[in-house]
């Protein structure tokens, strides 16, 4: 693989905090990450190689991607700060086209899988530009473990 | 009087095996999709396009990638050959995915 930096793909990131927090895989992407599956390719391709959730519409609108994210229980929401026992996911379009999906961490920051490269940790926005578009749709579900669980678990 | 140089012709290259055609094709997808979550984005791309237009001849190259468990070429051969040797709840899963070709290359008598 490549190692481009990751400031000349994302310019929101140029001067901004981001923390590389795992090595590079090709397992995994970014809808997968942010649905906490780190074993599978999700997207809802219309041939059906990837994995993505029964009875959810495979098409490349934000429309699915909500319907994915209802499976798992997140309901849409009309902001990405973070509250007090919910956690969030985001997906990115570009042209109305779902093109990323990030989680929100217990800090209030958020987790990219960067497809085939690593996972970050940053603000939301930094995302935002030409690869990943920007934020179309914010989602929350309640945590089911204390707090101070998940964030331990989250380790930063 | 001037004169006018004489033009020098570039020599021909030497012609680009399959191997190095491929080389340089996965080359530039790696580097062109390396932040690309999108399968059609993934498999849209010029790159991937022209290896599937590669035909039967990249199979073997494709199964040595998959040997060495590099990039997402199950996708190639399932365009290229036609098959699909993935069961159906493997999708997404990109090692089983891999592990699934290589049995139906050896199984095609395939040699990489």
């Amino acid at each position: 693989m490549v190692d481009l930096p990751l400031e000349d793909v994302f310019p929101g990131l140029r001067g901004q905090r981001f923390d590389i927090k795992s090595p590079k895989d090709d397992a995994y992407n970014c809808v997968a990450w942010a649905a906490g599956d780190g074993g599978n390719w999700w997207w809802p391709d219309p041939d059906g190689e990837d994995h993505w959730p029964a009875g959810v519409a495979r098409a490349e609108t934000v429309a699915a991607f909500r319907d994915a994210f209802a499976r798992l229980g997140y309901t849409p929401c009309d902001h990405d700060q973070l509250e007090a026992g919910y956690e969030k996911v985001a997906v990115f379009a570009l042209a109305g086209r779902p093109k990323h999906a990030a989680r929100q961490l217990p800090t209030g920051r958020w987790a990219s899988k960067l497809d085939l490269m690593e996972d970050i940790e940053h603000a939301l926005h930094d995302l935002t530009g030409m690869a990943y578009g920007s934020v179309m749709l914010v989602m929350k579900r309640r945590l089911t473990v204390p707090q101070g669980e998940k964030a331990a678990e989250g380790g930063s | 009087m001037s004169t006018v140089p004489l033009r020098q012709t570039p020599e021909a290259l030497p012609p680009e095996s399959a191997a190095q055609k491929f080389q340089r094709l996965a080359a530039l997808w790696r580097a062109e999709t390396a932040y690309v979550s999108s399968t059609s984005d993934l498999v849209g791309h010029p790159a991937f396009l022209e290896i599937v237009g590669m035909g039967p001849a990249v199979v073997p190259l494709l199964l040595r990638e998959l040997q060495n468990r590099t990039d997402h070429w199950h996708r190639a051969l399932r365009r290229i050959t036609g098959a699909d040797p993935v069961a159906p709840a493997d999708r997404g899963n990109i090692d089983r995915a891999a592990e699934a070709w290589l049995r139906w290359g050896k199984e095609q008598g395939y040699e990489w």
